[in-house]
This record gives C-alpha cells, sequence and structure tokens, in this order.
C-alpha cells in the first residue's frame, strides 16, 4: 500500500485524471444542488457565491495538481529504475494535462451567471 | 473557423502522404529522432489543439451568454408559452391580471424586432422546439419548463419544427411562425382576446362538434350545455378557436384550403397516420361536412 | 521462412506438440459448443459481429432508399422508425463492440505471450450471451415490433404508455444481455493484460495495442453498468409501473438521458481506442521502425479514457440545462483534442522517421486519418454550444458522427483485417480486389457523408421519414443514397475478396509485414495454444530484436513446455515489473457456460412475453448453474486430476493468495460499484431535481433492523479477515466452522434486510421515492444472499478439501466481495436513511 503512494508507481499514472474527475463530479452536482435549493437572483448575473466557490474550487485543484506535476518531475529525476523514471514522467505529464483542464473547464465560472 | 479547420486538415493529409514519397532518409541519431519527434508532437499535439480550443472557448462563452434570457434594462421581453404534444403544438399567450389566456395551435404569432421568451415544455414525450431562421433548438421536456429567448429582427413568416425524434409523426410537427410589428402584433392579439362570437347559423354543425369532438378539442364561448361528457377521452386535441386562420391543418400536413377541414376530418388517418384523432368512420359524411364548414369560419 | 516446420524436431518436442494438441485441441461436432478456447472464440465473436455489420448495413440501405426521393412510400413512417432504430442498435451494440472485443481477445493473449485468456470459459459464456441476445434483438425486426424509439431510447416515448408494445422490452432485455457479454469481456481482459503477460514483459514493455485495450476493457468495465441500470429500471417501470421516469409519479425522463450518455459518450470511445490501437500496431511495421514517443501514446490514451467520461451532457446540450453547467461539459468536450492530436502527430513523426511502405492495410490508415480527422474538425465546432444548438439533430450530427464512428472504427479494423488476415488463415488477400474495394467504400462514404453535412446545415432534421421537394433537399439526398449503394458495393467486394483468399490466397510467409510482436511467432494457421514454450521478453519489439524466436518457442526451448501433467497452463505475472509469480492453471471446455446462458436467454424470453413466475424460476436456475460452474475449480477432479507440477515452475495459482482471482474479483467491483454508483446519482438525482419528487417526513425504514443487518455484515467481514490473516501466517484451524458462521451472519444479514422490506410497506408502483428504495435494497439483498451463499459453499469446500492452508486462494476472494458490501451497505444507509433523516422529507 505504501508504494502506491510514490509518485514512480503507475498508479499515478490515473491519479491526475482522477482528481480531475473528482472535482469535475464535485462542481456539477454542487452547482446542480445549489441552483436547485437557493438560486441566486438572475440579476446579480456571474457575481454569485456559487461562481466564486466553483472558481475557488478550481484554483485549489489546479494548484493542487501542479503540484503533484512538479512533485512528479522531481519524484523522476531522482528514480534509480528506468522504469520508475518513465511511469514518474508520464503521470507527471498527466497531472499537467489535468491542471491544464482544471482551469480551462472553470474557466466559464467568469462570464455565465450560474443557474440560467 | 470553417476554413481553418480545412486548411489544418488538407496541411496534415500532405504531411502525412509526403512520409510515403520521400526515398532517401538521413542516418539520425536517437536524439536527434527525439528532438523531432518533440518538435512535430509538442507543436502538433499540444500547440495545434490547446490555441485552437482555447480561441474556440474565448470566443464561444460570450455568444453563449447572448442566449441566456437574463433579465433585460427595460422592461419584460414578451412571454409566449409552447406545449409540444404528438404531433402539434400548442401555443399559450398568457393574460395579464387574472384576463383568461389566449391559447391557439400550430400557428406562433410573434412580435418582431424585440427579445422574445419562450416558455417551453412538453404534455406527453420530450420534443423539441426549433426555429432554425431565429436561432438555436430547445427539448421540451415533460415536468418542466424552460425558457428560451429569441428574436425575430423584422416581420416575416419563419418555418419551425420538432427537432427531437418523437414517434410516429415526428416528421409531420411543422410550426408556422409569424412575426408581427408590435403594434400589428398587439392589434392581433386583442382581437383574439375579444370573445368569440357564437350565431346560431350553423347548429346542427355545433350540437354534432359538441356531440363528438368537444370532449377534446376546445373552442372558446362554445355553450357547456352541447358538450357530451361521457366521451371517454385522456387527450387533449388543439384548440379550435381561430382554426380558420391557420395556415395549415394538422401541423403542416394540408394548406387551409376551402373544405380542408371536411377533407382532414374524413381522411386524417391516412393523410397522418397514427396521429391521436381517432378514425370518424362512425360519423357520417355531412355531418363532419358540416362541422368543416363550420370550423373554416372559426376566425377572430 | 520455414521457423515452424516440423522436419527438424526432435521426438521429444514432437511427443510435446502432440500433447499440446491434446490437452487444448477443440472437440468436433456437438461438442464445439464446450470450446473455450480464445482464438476460436474470438473468431466466433467477429464473425458474427460480421453477421450484425451486414445486417446493420443492409437496414442502412432501406433508410437511404427510403430518403433517396422526396415524398417517398417504400416505407411507412412505423417501419421506418423501426428501421433507424435497429440501424443504430445493431451497429453500436451488435457489431462495433462485440467485433472490436473479439479481435481484443483473439489477439491479446497472442501479443503478450500467454496462451488463453484469464477466465477461458467467462469467454465462452459472454459469446453465447451476446449470440443469444443479439438473436432475441434481431428476431424482434423479423416480426415487426422492433423497438422504434431511436437507438437512444428517450423516456417517455419508450416507456408503457408512449411504447406500449414489445418493442422497447426487445431493446432492453436484448441489449443488457449483450452487455452482460461486454462486462464479461472486460473484466477478464483487464486481468489478463496486466497478470499473464509472458516472462519479463514489464508494463512499460508491453504492446501499445494491449494498452489501447486495457483501457477499452476498463471503460467497458466503468461504462456499462450506468446503462444496465438504466434498462433495468426502464423495464421495471414498463413492466411493474415503477415510476422512475415518470413525472407525475415523482421521477424525471432526464434521468434516462443522464444514464444513456454517461454509459453513451465513453461509448464512442470504447470503439475508437481499439480502433487506434490498430493503427499504433500498423504503423511502425509499415514504417519499419519503432513508434516514437510510446509514453506520450500511453498518457494520450489514458487521458481519453477518463475525459471521454466528463463528457456525457453533450448530448443533452438542448435538454434545458444550465448554461454554466453546459459550458464545463463543452470545455470538457474540448479537451479531448489534446489527446486524439497528441496521437495523430505521434504517428505522422513515426511515419516521417521511418521508411513507409504502402500496402492494402496502410491504405486503410490512411483512409482512417482522412475520415476520422474531418470528423475530429466537426466534432470540435459541435462542441460549441451555440452552434451546437443550430445543427442538433439534423444530418450535420448524424454527417459528423459517420465519419467518427466509420473513420475511427471501421477503416482501422478493415486495416487490421487485411493486417491480421494471413495470421488467421495462414494466406494472403488479394491487393487488386481490396484495392477496388478500398476506394469504393471511401468514395462511396464520402459522397453519402460529406453531402449530408450540407442537407443538415440547411435544416432536414434526422429521423424524418420523408421530407418535401419544397425543401431544395431532393439532389442532396440522391447523392448521399447513390453514395451508399457504392459503399455495398465496395463491401460486398471485400467479402467475395476474403472468401476467395480462403481459398486461392497465396500462402503467407512466416512474418508477411515483417511485424515486431509475438503473434507472428506462432504457427499459421494458429495453434489452440499459442506457443509452444513461453518466452522470455524483456523488450518492446520481440521479433524485430530476436527473429529466431518463432523457431525456438515452436522447438520447445522456452518456459512452460511440458504437458505430461495435462493441464492447460500459462503463466502469471507480477502486473509491474513481468516477473513470474505463478503458474496460472486454467480450465477446459465445458457446458457450464452455454447452460447457464441459455438459461439466462430463457429468463429474458419470459420476461418479453410477461410470463414473470418463469423468469423466475428459470432466474433460480441460472444462479443455481452459475454456482455449479463455480464449484469446479481449484483441485476439483473435474478439473486437476493430478495438481503435480514441474520443480522450476513458479506455484499453481490456487496455491497463492493474490492469484487472477482476486484480481478479478476487484476488477468486477470497479463494475458493480459503478452500477451502484449510477443508483445513488439517480437517487439524489430523483431528489433534487424531479419536479414532483415525494418523500416522507419519516423514512420508512427500521432503522433498528438497518443498523442490525449492518452489524451482521460487519461481523461476518471480520470474521472472514481474520480468518484469511491466519491463512496468510500458515494457520487454517477452524476454517470451515468460520465459513459457515460468516456465512450465517450472511444469511441473517439477509434476513433483516427482508425484514426491512417487509415492514417499510413501501408502494414503489405509486411514487419514485419508494420505487428506489426498493431497487436500492433488493441491491444489497443481492449482495448479501450471494455473500452467504458463497461462504457455505466455502465451508463446503473446506469439507471436499478444495480449500485449505496450502488452497487458499479462494477465501481471499470470498472476503473481498465482503468488503464490497461492508462499504455499499452502509454507504447506502447513509444515503437512504441518514440522510432523509437529517435534512427532513420534502426537500
Amino acid at each position: 500500500m505504501r508504494q502506491l503512494l510514490r509518485l514512480t508507481h503507475p498508479i499515478h499514472l490515473v491519479g491526475g485524471l482522477t482528481i480531475w474527475g473528482v472535482w469535475f463530479v464535485a462542481i456539477y452536482a454542487g452547482l446542480s444542488i445549489a441552483c436547485s435549493i437557493a438560486p441566486p437572483d438572475p440579476e446579480s448575473d456571474m457575481f454569485t457565491g456559487i461562481n466564486l466557490g466553483v472558481g475557488l474550487a478550481t484554483l485549489v485543484f489546479t494548484a493542487l495538481l501542479l503540484w503533484l506535476a512538479w512533485a512528479s518531475v522531481k519524484a523522476a529525476r531522482k528514480a534509480e529504475v528506468r522504469r520508475d523514471c518513465y511511469f514518474a514522467f508520464i503521470s507527471a505529464g498527466v497531472y499537467l494535462f489535468s491542471a491544464g483542464g482544471t482551469l480551462f473547464v472553470g474557466y466559464p465560472v467568469v462570464v455565465l451567471p450560474p443557474c440560467l | 473557423m470553417l476554413g481553418v479547420s480545412v486548411v489544418v486538415s488538407l496541411v496534415l493529409f500532405a504531411l502525412w502522404l509526403f512520409t510515403f514519397r520521400r526515398r532517401e532518409q538521413p542516418q539520425r541519431t536517437p536524439r536527434e529522432e527525439q528532438r523531432i519527434m518533440l518538435r512535430w508532437v509538442l507543436g502538433g499535439g499540444i500547440a495545434l489543439p490547446v490555441v485552437s480550443i482555447v480561441a474556440l472557448l474565448l470566443l464561444g462563452a460570450p455568444t453563449g451568454r447572448s442566449m441566456i434570457p437574463l433579465p433585460l434594462p427595460e422592461g419584460e421581453a414578451e412571454l409566449i408559452e409552447v406545449a409540444g404534444h404528438q404531433w402539434w403544438w400548442e401555443i399559450r399567450y398568457p393574460g395579464d391580471n387574472g384576463e383568461p389566456d389566449v391559447v391557439t395551435a400550430n400557428r406562433l404569432v410573434m412580435p418582431a424586432g424585440e427579445p422574445v421568451d419562450f416558455r417551453i415544455t412538453s404534455a406527453d414525450v420530450i420534443h423539441a422546439f426549433w426555429i432554425p431562421r431565429l436561432g438555436g433548438k430547445r427539448d421540451m421536456v415533460p415536468g418542466r419548463h424552460t425558457v428560451i429567448r429569441l428574436q425575430a429582427d423584422s416581420p416575416g413568416v419563419f418555418g419551425a419544427q420538432c427537432a427531437e425524434f418523437c414517434g410516429a409523426q415526428h416528421t409531420a410537427m411543422l410550426l408556422h411562425v409569424e412575426a408581427l410589428e408590435r403594434d400589428d402584433y398587439d392589434a392581433w392579439l386583442a382581437e383574439r382576446r375579444a370573445p368569440p362570437e357564437h350565431n346560431d347559423e350553423f347548429s346542427e354543425a355545433r350540437e354534432a362538434f359538441g356531440e363528438h369532438c368537444a370532449a377534446c378539442h376546445t373552442v372558446e364561448g362554445f355553450p357547456e350545455a352541447l358538450i357530451d361528457d361521457d366521451v371517454a377521452h385522456d387527450i387533449v386535441g388543439p384548440d379550435l378557436t381561430d382554426i380558420g386562420s391557420r395556415p395549415t391543418l394538422g401541423a403542416g400536413i394540408l394548406p387551409m384550403e376551402e373544405g380542408a377541414i371536411a377533407y382532414w376530418l374524413m381522411h386524417h388517418q391516412t393523410l397522418k397516420p397514427g396521429n391521436r384523432m381517432p378514425p370518424h368512420n362512425h360519423i357520417d359524411a355531412e355531418t363532419l361536412q358540416d362541422i368543416g364548414d363550420w370550423l373554416e369560419t372559426m376566425e377572430p | 521462412m520455414s521457423d515452424t516446420k516440423d522436419a527438424t524436431l526432435t521426438p521429444e518436442v514432437r511427443q510435446l506438440h502432440k500433447g499440446l494438441d491434446e490437452v487444448w485441441g477443440n472437440p468436433k461436432g456437438l461438442r464445439a459448443l464446450t470450446v473455450v478456447n480464445h482464438t476460436t472464440i474470438g473468431l466466433r465473436f467477429m464473425v458474427t459481429g460480421a453477421i450484425f455489420f451486414l445486417i446493420g448495413g443492409l437496414l442502412a440501405m432501406l433508410i437511404r432508399t427510403q430518403l433517396a426521393f422526396p415524398d417517398n412510400d417504400f416505407m411507412s413512417p412505423e417501419i421506418y422508425n423501426q428501421v433507424f432504430t435497429m440501424h443504430g442498435t445493431v451497429m453500436m451494440f451488435l457489431f462495433a463492440i462485440p467485433i472490436l472485443e473479439g479481435l481484443a481477445i483473439y489477439m491479446i493473449p497472442k501479443m503478450i505471450g500467454a496462451r488463453d485468456l484469464v477466465c477461458p470459459r467467462l469467454t465462452a459464456f459472454g459469446y453465447f450471451c451476446y449470440l443469444f441476445g443479439g438473436i432475441i434483438l434481431a428476431s424482434s425486426m423479423i416480426l415487426e415490433i422492433a423497438p422504434a424509439s431511436g437507438w437512444f431510447m428517450y423516456t417517455p416515448l419508450s416507456s408503457g404508455e408512449y411504447s406500449p408494445g414489445p418493442g422497447s422490452d426487445f431493446w432492453l432485455l436484448g441489449i443488457t444481455f449483450v452487455e452482460i457479454s461486454a462486462l464479461s469481456a472486460g473484466v477478464e481482459l483487464v486481468v489478463s493484460i496486466l497478470r499473464t503477460r509472458t516472462q519479463g514483459m514489464a508494463l512499460h514493455k508491453m504492446p501499445l495495442f494491449a494498452w489501447y485495450i486495457l483501457a477499452m476493457a476498463l471503460m467497458i468495465v466503468v461504462g456499462f453498468p450506468p446503462l444496465i441500470l438504466g434498462s433495468i429500471l426502464l423495464e421495471l417501470e414498463r413492466a411493474a409501473g415503477m415510476p422512475f421516469f415518470e413525472v407525475a409519479g415523482g421521477g424525471d425522463p432526464v434521468l434516462w438521458a443522464h444514464l444513456f450518455w454517461l454509459f453513451g459518450h465513453p461509448e464512442v470511445y470504447i470503439i475508437f481506442l481499439p480502433g487506434a490501437g490498430i493503427v499504433s500496431t500498423l504503423i511502425p511495421v509499415f514504417a519499419g521502425r519503432p513508434i516514437v514517443g510510446y509514453g506520450w501514446v500511453v498518457a494520450a490514451i489514458i487521458i481519453m479514457g477518463f475525459v471521454s467520461f466528463g463528457l456525457w451532457v453533450h448530448h443533452m446540450f438542448t435538454l434545458g440545462i444550465p448554461q454554466l453547467a453546459l459550458a464545463f461539459f463543452s470545455a470538457a468536450s474540448m479537451l479531448v483534442a489534446i489527446p486524439t492530436a497528441i496521437q495523430i502527430f505521434v504517428w505522422l513523426s513515426t511515419l516521417w522517421l521511418g521508411r513507409p511502405r504502402m500496402s492494402l492495410p496502410m491504405l486503410w490508415i490512411i483512409g482512417f486519418l482522412v475520415i476520422f480527422v474531418l470528423g475530429g474538425l466537426t466534432g470540435v465546432m459541435l462542441a460549441l454550444v451555440p452552434f451546437n444548438w443550430q445543427v442538433h439533430d439534423t444530418h450535420f450530427v448524424v454527417a459528423h458522427m459517420h465519419y467518427v464512428l466509420v473513420g475511427g472504427m471501421l477503416f482501422p479494423l478493415m486495416a487490421g483485417l487485411y493486417y491480421w488476415l494471413p495470421q488467421v488463415s495462414g494466406r494472403m488477400p488479394s491487393e487488386r480486389l481490396g484495392k477496388w474495394s478500398f476506394w469504393l467504400i471511401f468514395l462511396g462514404f464520402n459522397v453519402t457523408f460529406l453531402v449530408m453535412h450540407w442537407t443538415g446545415l440547411l435544416g432536414m432534421r434526422r429521423r424524418v421519414f420523408t421530407y418535401d421537394t419544397a425543401m431544395g433537399w431532393d439532389i442532396y439526398n440522391l447523392i448521399s443514397s447513390v453514395g451508399g449503394f457504392m459503399m455495398s458495393a465496395g463491401v460486398a467486394l471485400l467479402i467475395l475478396d476474403i472468401a476467395l483468399h480462403f481459398r486461392f490466397g497465396r500462402k503467407a510467409p512466416q512474418n508477411p509485414w515483417g511485424a515486431d510482436t509475438l503473434e507472428w511467432a506462432m504457427p499459421k494457421p494458429p495453434t489452440a495454444y499459442n506457443f509452444v514454450s513461453l518466452p522470455k521478453v524483456e523488450t518492446r519489439h520481440p521479433l524485430w530484436e530476436q527473429p529466431e524466436l518463432s523457431r525456438t518457442i515452436y522447438e520447445g526451448r522456452h518456459g512452460l513446455n511440458t504437458i505430461h501433467h495435462g493441464r492447460r497452463e500459462t503463466w502469471g505475472s507480477d502486473a509491474l515489473t513481468g516477473k513470474l509469480r505463478e503458474t496460472i492453471h486454467l480450465p477446459t471446455n465445458s457446458w457450464w457456460p452455454l447452460f447457464a446462458s441459455l438459461a439466462l436467454a430463457v429468463v429474458c424470453i419470459s420476461l418479453l412475453v410477461r410470463v414473470y413466475w418463469l423468469a423466475a424460476v428459470v432466474a433460480l436456475v441460472a444462479v443455481v448453474l452459475l454456482l455449479r460452474w463455480s464449484w469446479e475449480n481449484g483441485v476439483h477432479p473435474n478439473v486437476d486430476p493430478e495438481a503435480s507440477r514441474e520443480p522450476s515452475d513458479p506455484p499453481l495459482h490456487y496455491h497463492t493468495m493474490n492469484g487472477p482471482g482476486v484480481w478479478c474479483m476487484s476488477v468486477s467491483h470497479l463494475a458493480n460499484g459503478s452500477l451502484y454508483l449510477s443508483l445513488l446519482f439517480g437517487w439524489f438525482y430523483l431528489w433534487t431535481v424531479a419536479p414532483q419528487w415525494q418523500m416522507p417526513e419519516t423514512s420508512p425504514l427500521s432503522m433498528p433492523l438497518l443498523v442490525g443487518a449492518g452489524a451482521a455484515l460487519t461481523l461476518g467481514t471480520l470474521l472472514l479477515r481474520k480468518l484469511v490473516n491466519g491463512l496468510r501466517r500458515g494457520e487454517g484451524a477452524g476454517l470451515g466452522l468460520s465459513m459457515y458462521g460468516a456465512g450465517g451472519l450472511g444469511t441473517l444479514q439477509t434476513l433483516l434486510i427482508i425484514a426491512v422490506m417487509w415492514l417499510a410497506e413501501l408502494s414503489p408502483t405509486e411514487n419514485a421515492h419508494d420505487a428506489t428504495l426498493f431497487v436500492a435494497l433488493c441491491y444489497v439483498l443481492i449482495l448479501s444472499s450471494l455473500g452467504a451463499v458463497l461462504c457455505i459453499l466455502q465451508g463446503l469446500r473446506v469439507g471436499y478439501g478444495y480449500v485449505s492452508v496450502e488452497l487458499p486462494m479462494e477465501p481471499v476472494v470470498v472476503v473481498r466481495l465482503w468488503y464490497y458490501n461492508l462499504v455499499v451497505y452502509w454507504s447506502l444507509f447513509v444515503a437512504i436513511w441518514v440522510m432523509p433523516t437529517l435534512l427532513g422529507g420534502g426537500a
């Protein structure tokens, strides 16, 4: 179990996108529930608590994924077995993609009202 | 956008085919190969799509925004309710301050030159409301009311249709849309709001209508006493109050000409097989003719 | 070229060949139905898939005939609706997925140097489920009562009120049956790829094709259960009146759309990934060099696999979901462009750096590229919400999806067909006929569908059975129809080519294309056991670096080269490093898969004709058959008459505690978990979104009984855990007793759940709240009774000596089920009792 946490383990090939997926489900579900329980006034356009919350979540997850990407690169540099280095580099790429993907998918919160 | 896409694809195809044409290959070290590969993958595999999708998103988000029914700076948009039925359209103009709604079918009259909010829903299965010339489509989902904002810039006639497959006669679920100048629209609506006159001229037709049709079809001001309540009905048919003024019958099946309604009443199951109106084999042709003649006079 | 000729073999090796033939050979006659070998089953899958392709193609031609002219009355609208529904259904469910599974089933063991898949009987079971499901579904067409609600079966159009006939039932039951097959193939492909690679083949050394199939199989495992759940719920609504999708009863028709597209979008990638896998296999071979950027491709595959699950709502852009939520999905849809582009440019740079040769398979690859890239570009356009609103549900979308599916799947498949045909038959196909058929199909396809983009932009809706000449669509539709018939002519020529090649094709050399992967090291036509001996492979390109492999394998100079024990054996290796861990003993031919799937087919048919008591009885028979099948396992005398082994080989898998069975159970949990999460999604979705959802003030479920059942489950799990830990330390005292104890606790849990259901007095036909609770409780009921029955059977097996300290494999598998049950039960308790109680009803 311990070794699964090491960034050189191939389980991290799917780590970044799993985190991305969790974030994605969380914002979609959060948005839907927030809109059905407490829809904000349409007048306030995109300046609502919902947008703020989703935006913050996006930034936090992006930061986390970027950090993991960076940590993977470091792990790859230090790895002794070629296989470890290999997987860590690919994981780093996927973490980086996930970070970019998070930011990209989250971007519309700054231009669109939440529930209309 | 289309131009860029086509150029990009053509260049890509040319590159692929070019690799088959080259005969001589220089000897490369693995390091050189790695560099060439990275150039292709970073340039074509990463930069190209990233630039394209970022551009698309930046471009697309504001366009999407313009379709949202946000509150208008002044006043409210005209609200028209549209409900899909298998296979016809119910149009409803909500009355202000307790006035009754104006209800019609298969002909949508809307004001031009201003945004109109359509509040759409469905009475049975999922349909989709689509006036291609005015904008995108929206699904009509039973139990939900969705608002879509459309604007006809100038008066005119548009075709509209159901765009989500909704059963046997999905093909024949057309809607006639007329955009009128605001004044004409107001005049039309006022005329429709006025209670229709019912004279005694077609008394036989009206009696037959009460017996055979009125359980499903509403005609405003039609005397309740004439309606035969015993007829079983679990569906609603189009409101017929102003049927004479509609350009087509059967949601786009027949043009409205003299005698068209009677023809439709006799042959509707061959003209539009599977439609929800039961066949009229048990009613004699003369009665149907009478009903048709009467209904044709029904104009606001 | 005579690597696999017999002339020079020593008598011992000849003996070995003969022995392998005896142990692995397929029986003839009626007993051919018992065959479990992956080569045979893979071919059966592909041939059946091809037949369904022809049926689907015929339906397409009917559609094009109807649409060729305006106001055509070739077909009535009712028949037309059946035809297009079945065209989509047959092509997606009965052709595309099964034929690719078949290819994977056939190819994967050969590529990774194994003798068979890890659960051969499951392979056979999957095939029969597919065959019977397909036949049931197709028979509805002959009876003219085929489903007619479109291949995505939107409710309420497909529900009892608006589709009263049996058409929808055929779809729901037939497709679920076929999906059982897909799931079983998915599970065993994952485990086979991870655990049965030949010695030394580390994860990053396996052929790229295996990565693609690994991703496809995992996506099947996770992606199909939402639709299975949706189908079960809709069938319950139709048959028993539980209003899951009915607004008046507190349901919501949009829930179906969610469940369908949760499956439906990944499905597109499930089809595309193996196609891309074929491309990634062929390009290096014809470029004469290894693929550049193996790691890039792996990353792209993983990204595609994940992101494709984040797109489902993009089929529902017009369903009235808030713009912001749409924007998320729109952006996520665009993200897919990146992994796609990475792959396309990796392929390009491989060609660039190699010396590519043109040949028939390559021609199809070029065709793939052209069509797929065009489809991808229109796909990016469709991801844009405003544009999507304009062309959604028009022929533009029809054209787009055919570009993606035919380009992404059919063309690579044809490339693969021509590439691997010599491997299957030992003969080469005709270049000339092949080229003719390629050009006919390629041009015919483009004539049909390029024009169709335009028809769609002109406003022609999809799924209309005719159109008015005033619309100005006549000529475009006629062109599309002509193109369609051109394509059919190409397909006919292709079939002719393949049929002729079996008779007239010239003999193929050992490695006709100069390929690098292990399937070309086998004798042609292939032997049932693939390899006489299993080599050590530590490179991505074994045949390029060790061209003598096909010879040495044939001469039995590598591993597992004994057969006197009479067992079918293959290697089990470490998922990551490829180090040998165990010798996997594979089961032999059996009637059980056929019997079990036949029983399920009878269940399916009795549900169709609505004889529910019969369905219940036969379902019970099916369960008994499946359990009986599971009884013949491990060291059961029918399976393993002589549990001896060569001293040098790794231990037989049932002597270990981390064998393939444990992996199969874990991967099945993924599928099961996906089903469970879909159910939870349905519960919360209806709770928050359904317009007329009704929830009682207090939960109708008895809390003490629910907690009691949970306590029994928890105790049972702890007991089993202690037992397995004991086995790990080599202590087996009281094994049987503990198993019976756990079985007893499982039974107690089952009874308590029944009591909960009994006392709750649910009215599942009245409202969706009760219906959902009912289904959720049934789900945990099935899990708990399965846990109980398996433990009791384990107790019996201890008595028979099939399970012991020396044979500790099965308890490890069973305890995993209990862990799963534990997580599901308590989380469900929170979802259906704690949360409603805390948040209050009526919310």
